[in-house]
């Protein structure tokens, strides 16, 4: 599904030629979770951003479901983003002019045509447990529920694989640890996905780790033991409740 | 692309800014209302003019027996002469194949006296057709006829301000008045016919058949003004000509002498008058729409600070899939909806105005529809092309970059 190779990633300020990517290469099957790790400087935005279409590389080539990433024009990159992709940012990048199901269904605006929009944010807010909330706009909602309302607004077009750019970068353990959970069961579920992250502890709750360093990846490998999220919830609750009494 | 679902959405973005979008828009409304209400006064101008044409009568030609000079704008007659006879007005309905009807009259400056009361006023003398040439209304009682002209009876019809100057409230018709020293009988008032265009109350004059002024009040065997009617508003010019050449001829005018006498062609001077009311109109209409162009800088103001702030809107639209060509239109569409709501505004406010003026009795209005209309789809214009700069600028931003903006 994603087939990168020997990507190159090179930025030009003036005369000063900047190396960010040095000859990166991986491949991601239909219903794996991977995570890209690595430490700020790393090059993993600059990964993340051409993957999801947003800038192209410099060199070496990128195929998603076939199509050459680096030939295609601007106004086909955003079908592709619209189509192929769902983006989950870390700080939500939610309109907060906009209730919950204006939202989710703001892709919408730029797919094809057809009617049943609200009907699939409908369900896109029910698959990450917010249908009670569809009219709440985002300040009356928590981290935890904003970044699931953006989770929902990024699975509205049932895109290809989903992208998480440190999706528990902007939460506390608990809202990070429902996040994680609501990303392995989307996992269970047969979707594709590439969360980007510094934190190990994060990390270890794909299936997959792929870790950057200074342009090029050092290490590829399948997690031996997987975290279970839903475990470490359980485990915290369990711990508050029997906290002071 | 949803267009009318982003629509939708833009109104709800612009919605919940309230104090800014309505802001942004007071140019626009304060521009459209300004031209509605400029249009609307110059429009009623206009019609308060063109009204003064119909009262006069459009085939009226008047000849005075003076020659005339340009004063501060106006022909006035410097002096009278004494070459206009009666035969001259029985010459132009014959000879002038475009007249239908001649009167000949003469006018002075004389004291009316009822009872214990006078008052100074213009008494004419006018030969019957007059009534009917110059259009003159007779409120009660009725008017002299050709009979009683050629008898040189003493009757005479008053005008209202000389009703109210003498007689106050009482019935004028069938009293007896006297004027200069000769007594007259009061056979009819005419209707008030107001100002003319000259700013002379037309009011106040009595009117007595014209033998009758000439041998009993003046002793004058000439006369100063004809009166003459035209067989339309299209002939006047031919019968301006006609009267000129009639007129030149039976006084023996060779070529080159100067006219004795003044053809005003009362037509010709309230065109001028519509026309300068109409460059007035327009004049302040332009005016008005520098204001609405203020109001369109207003909106491109507003909408560059608006693509400023927010930026990581649309790098975030531009991640979910949005080509630069929808941020383009939705940019746009925003601006026109600005202008177009404030459009909305100020034709409700243009036209609010209007009335209110009208209530408070400034003088007549007409709104202008055209005007609103076309100063409402201005607006929409406008906005549209204030807008383009700001929506490019909104379609060229890199998405990463738009995203990462504070």
């Amino acid at each position: 599904m994603i087939e990168l190779e020997n990507l190159v990633k090179n930025y030009t300020k003036g005369t000063v030629v900047t190396e960010v990517l040095k000859g990166v290469s991986f491949r991601v099957e239909k219903g794996e979770f991977v995570a890209i790790m690595g430490a700020s400087g790393s090059g993993k935005t600059t990964l993340m951003n051409i993957l999801g279409g947003l800038d192209k590389p410099t060199g070496g080539t990128y195929r998603l479901d076939g199509v050459d990433m680096a030939r295609a024009g601007e106004d086909e990159l955003s079908q592709i983003r619209n189509r192929k992709i769902g983006f989950v940012f870390q700080q939500f990048y939610l309109l907060d002019r906009a209730d919950a199901m204006k939202n989710v269904m703001l892709p919408l605006i730029y797919a094809d045509g057809d009617g049943g929009g609200t009907a699939r944010a409908e369900a896109a807010l029910a698959a990450v447990g917010l249908a009670a909330r569809k009219h709440h706009h985002p300040a009356e909602l928590s981290g935890g529920e904003q970044q699931r309302v953006a989770i929902a607004r990024a699975l509205v077009t049932d895109p290809l694989i989903l992208l998480a750019d440190e999706p528990t970068g902007n939460l506390d353990s608990r809202n990070g640890l429902e996040v994680l959970a609501l990303f392995q069961r989307l996992h269970r579920e047969g979707r594709t996905l590439v969360m980007i992250t510094h934190d190990h502890a994060v990390a270890e709750h794909a299936r997959r780790l792929i870790v950057l360093k200074d342009g090029r990846i050092v290490e590829d490998r399948p997690v031996d033991q997987p975290r279970d999220a839903e475990t470490e919830l359980r485990v915290t609750q369990d711990a508050s409740g029997a906290g002071p009494s | 692309m949803h267009f009318a679902r982003n629509a939708v959405l833009s109104c709800q973005i612009l919605a919940a800014r309230k104090l800014r979008t309505l802001l942004s828009m007071i140019g626009v409304v304060v521009g459209v209302g300004a031209v509605i209400l400029m249009v609307s006064v110059g429009r009623g101008a206009e019609k308060s003019i063109l009204d003064r044409i119909g009262k006069l009568g459009t085939d009226l030609i008047i000849v005075n027996a003076a020659p005339a000079r340009l004063m501060i704008g106006r022909q006035r007659t410097v002096a009278t002469v004494t070459t206009l006879s009666i035969a001259d007005g029985r010459a132009i309905t014959e000879d002038c194949p475009h007249v239908i009807a001649a009167a000949p009259a003469v006018s002075k400056s004389l004291v009316v006296r009822w009872e214990s009361n006078n008052t100074t006023t213009a008494v004419s003398g006018m030969a019957a057709e007059g009534f009917r040439i110059r259009n003159i209304p007779i409120a009660s009682g009725r008017p002299f006829d050709g009979d009683e002209d050629r008898a040189r009876r003493r009757v005479a019809v008053v005008g209202p301000t000389v009703v109210k100057n003498i007689f106050g409230a009482s019935d004028p018709v069938g009293e007896q008045i006297r004027i200069g020293r000769v007594p007259f009988e009061v056979i009819g008032v005419t209707r008030a016919r107001g100002i003319d265009a000259n700013g002379a109350d037309q009011d106040d004059m009595v009117l007595v058949p014209l033998e009758t002024a000439m041998r009993r009040l003046l002793n004058v065997p000439y006369i100063q003004t004809i009166y003459i009617q035209a067989r339309g508003s299209q002939w006047l010019d031919q019968v301006e000509r006609e009267v000129r050449n009639l007129l030149r001829a039976r006084q023996r005018l060779t070529e080159g002498r100067p006219d004795t006498f003044t053809i005003q062609n009362q037509m010709t001077l309230l065109k001028t008058e519509r026309d300068t009311a109409r460059s007035m109109t327009l004049l302040i209409g332009s005016v008005a729409g520098i204001a609405l162009l203020v109001g369109g800088v207003g909106i491109l103001a507003v909408m560059l600070i608006s693509v400023r702030e927010r930026t990581r809107e649309i790098g975030l639209r531009r991640a979910l899939g949005a080509r630069p060509h929808d941020i383009r239109v939705q940019f746009l569409v925003e601006a026109a909806l600005l202008a177009g709501f404030g459009g909305i505004l100020g034709v409700m406010a243009g036209i609010g105005a209007t009335y209110a003026a009208a209530v408070l009795g400034f003088w007549e209005m007409l709104i202008s529809w055209p005007a609103a209309t076309i100063a409402f789809s201005f607006s929409i214009t406008m906005g549209i092309i204030f807008g383009i700069y700001p929506a490019l600028r909104a379609s060229r931003l890199e998405p990463i970059q738009a995203l990462k903006s504070e």
